[in-house]
């Protein structure tokens, strides 16, 4: 595999009341769709915050590659974009405006706009701006809802927009925390396909020998969303054999389970046949209680990916 | 005899059921129609008694009364409701924009910097709870009883209100929102005015339309007591000479003057905001 773009190194993080999560250590190739499950409360929105760098480590480092270059996370910035449950989207906005809002506030100041309004140059950047946002609105399938509000929309189509908001910023890394847990069952699917288009543009990217455009990390407490839409899984739990290793309290969550997922196509039928055996595995490993499971275990993704000459996107390693 | 179907038990027994908007204006217009009825037959009913009476006027006495304010005094060609309009207008429009602008500056800062809200939330929410008019002696001590003296106790007024108003709305803007912008790449002051103030924008606005009444309660009320022009000094020396003639129109002008402040802000509010207006949640 060739560098990736995001290392968990080591992290712990705690608050004052008890750990949250213990040596999360692990890397992502760029492209991947990594599903990350766990129970409620075992820290998977705290792991996405770390990576934004919305909240920071107290222990270990999360490094992004950007510009070739690996950089050390320390605060929010727009190689990492972020979609959250509830959408996130600015009510004063209509979808236009806020999936164009990236582009204004990353590539201009306020003092620029407003010297921009008297030369000109700014509403002739922001017509490009909207002209980019109105692009990828149309592949999304959001033609008719450019001009509407986000209480005018859907949850659905709300969350496609979230998504694009998120995307037109091109960030090395995607963040979504349970971005379809709001929804009903075939909105949530038709999402989860609109992934695998995503997944599908990184492949043929991988093919032509240019750069995966998408690298998203998706929170999800739904197994079988995990393993239908991500390359990979990751389970973190609280559940694992810190006794064993000489904890006398549970040092926080960490990463239990680690394991390619079957890859799915955008047309292909939710085949269940093909992920039940790993499903059953996660339920045992992530959310079955076990004090006994060693981390290490079940977290061979890498060894994987070598032992079998790359996996989808990583089968140049 | 078969009984009208009905959608629900509460269209049935007629509770919150909708009216045609025709019907909406008839109705207001004539419980407006039947007021001025009633104080016709009042105003009969008491010239009968003293066919001299100022108290209640009749609509000619109404109409001098009227004429009266808009002619030029004798003496210095003043006109009574120029003078008035002007010095009222003007005072709340000082006291109302100081009061705005520092309760902007306040609400916002408390909002956005915890240690802003820290040393400004005590203080305010105790001067909240003293009415501005109790405080009228202290104004006119400070300040004296010239236009400083009405813009400040407006201020005071509404300051505390409209401080809290946006203070609260920033706190209620959802931390996702705020993390979000940062990044999408948005710096501290993008944040501020370009996620955080247009998001409170229309309730903002609701609060200043609601102000206004208040705002004028305090205005008048000093030009009452120390005015020697506007409209609470007019109304005070008119209604003594019991010329109830003058003092009826100054305060339908009062009446048409809030209308006219509440249709505009509704209007600025639908122009600014129009995402709030069609439903979306602030």
């Amino acid at each position: 595999m060739t560098t990736p773009i995001l290392s968990v190194q080591e992290v712990s993080y705690r608050t004052a009341a008890q750990p949250i999560l213990h040596a999360i250590d692990f890397k992502v190739g760029r492209g991947q769709i990594v599903g990350i499950l766990g129970a409620s409360g075992c820290g998977k929105t705290t792991l996405l915050n770390l990576i934004a760098g919305i909240t920071h480590p107290v222990k270990g480092q999360v490094l992004v590659q950007y510009d070739g270059e690996e950089v050390m996370v320390e605060e929010p910035g727009p190689d990492r974009g972020i979609v959250y449950q509830a959408y996130g989207l600015y009510p004063f906005l209509t979808s236009l405006e806020n999936v164009a809002l990236g582009l204004k506030l990353s590539q201009t100041t306020i003092p620029r706009r407003m010297i921009g309004y008297v030369t000109r140059s700014w509403p002739h950047l922001r017509r490009i701006h909207l002209r980019t946002a109105e692009e990828l609105l149309v592949r999304f399938g959001l033609s008719d809802a450019m001009d509407k509000y986000p209480h005018e929309l859907s949850g659905g189509m709300r969350q496609r927009v979230a998504i694009a908001q998120a995307l037109i910023m091109r960030p090395q890394v995607l963040l979504l925390d349970e971005p379809f847990g709001a929804l009903d069952e075939a909105t949530r699917e038709d999402l989860q396909r609109m992934l695998l288009v995503l997944y599908e543009e990184n492949l043929k990217a991988v093919e032509e020998g240019r750069l995966a455009p998408h690298t998203i990390l998706l929170v999800t407490h739904a197994i079988q969303e995990a393993i239908f839409v991500g390359d990979r899984v990751m389970g973190l739990s609280r559940q694992w054999n810190w006794k064993e290793q000489g904890f006398s309290h549970c040092p926080g969550a960490t990463i239990v389970y680690d394991k390619a997922a079957p890859i799915f196509k955008p047309t292909d039928p939710v085949d269940f046949e093909r992920f039940v055996a790993q499903k059953d595995e996660i339920t045992h490993v992530v959310f079955g209680g076990d004090l006994h499971i060693d981390p290490k275990t079940h977290c061979t993704f890498w060894s994987q990916v070598h032992s079998n000459h790359g996996y989808g996107v990583t089968r140049d390693a | 005899m078969t009984k009208k179907p009905f959608s629900s038990f509460r269209q049935a027994a007629g509770i919150r059921t909708p009216i045609s908007r025709k019907a909406v204006w008839m109705i207001g217009a004539s419980s407006v129609l039947i007021l001025l009825f009633l104080y016709t037959l009042l105003s009969i009913h008491q010239h009968q008694i003293n066919a001299t009476d100022t108290t209640i006027p009749t609509w000619k006495q109404m109409g001098e009364g009227i004429a009266k304010a808009f002619a030029a005094q004798p003496r210095t060609g003043d006109r009574w409701i120029i003078e008035d309009v002007l010095a009222t207008l003007s005072r709340l429009g000082v006291g109302l924009g100081m009061g705005v602008g520092i309760a902007l500056l306040l609400g916002l800062s408390m909002g956005v910097w915890r240690w802003v809200e820290a040393f400004f939330l005590p203080p305010l929410s105790l001067l909240a709870k003293i009415p501005p008019t109790a405080m009228m002696a202290v104004f006119f001590t400070l300040f004296g009883t010239e236009l400083k003296m009405y813009s400040a106790i407006i201020a005071f007024g509404v300051i505390p209100t409209l401080a809290q108003t946006i203070y609260l709305g920033l706190k209620d803007i959802a931390p996702e929102r705020i993390d979000k912008a940062r990044t999408l790449g948005a710096s501290t002051s993008e944040i501020i005015f370009c996620i955080m103030f247009p998001q409170i924008l229309p309730k903002l606005l609701d609060v200043i339309r609601l102000q206004i009444g208040p705002a004028m309660v305090f205005l008048i009320a000093a030009e009452v007591l120390v005015g020697d022009v506007g409209f609470g000094y007019r109304i005070r020396l008119q209604s003594r000479l019991l010329n109830m003639n003058v003092v009826y129109p100054y305060l339908a002008y009062l009446a048409l003057f809030g209308f006219a402040m509440d249709t505009f802000m509704r209007w600025i509010q639908r122009k600014l905001c129009p995402w709030y207006v069609k439903g979306g949640a602030a």
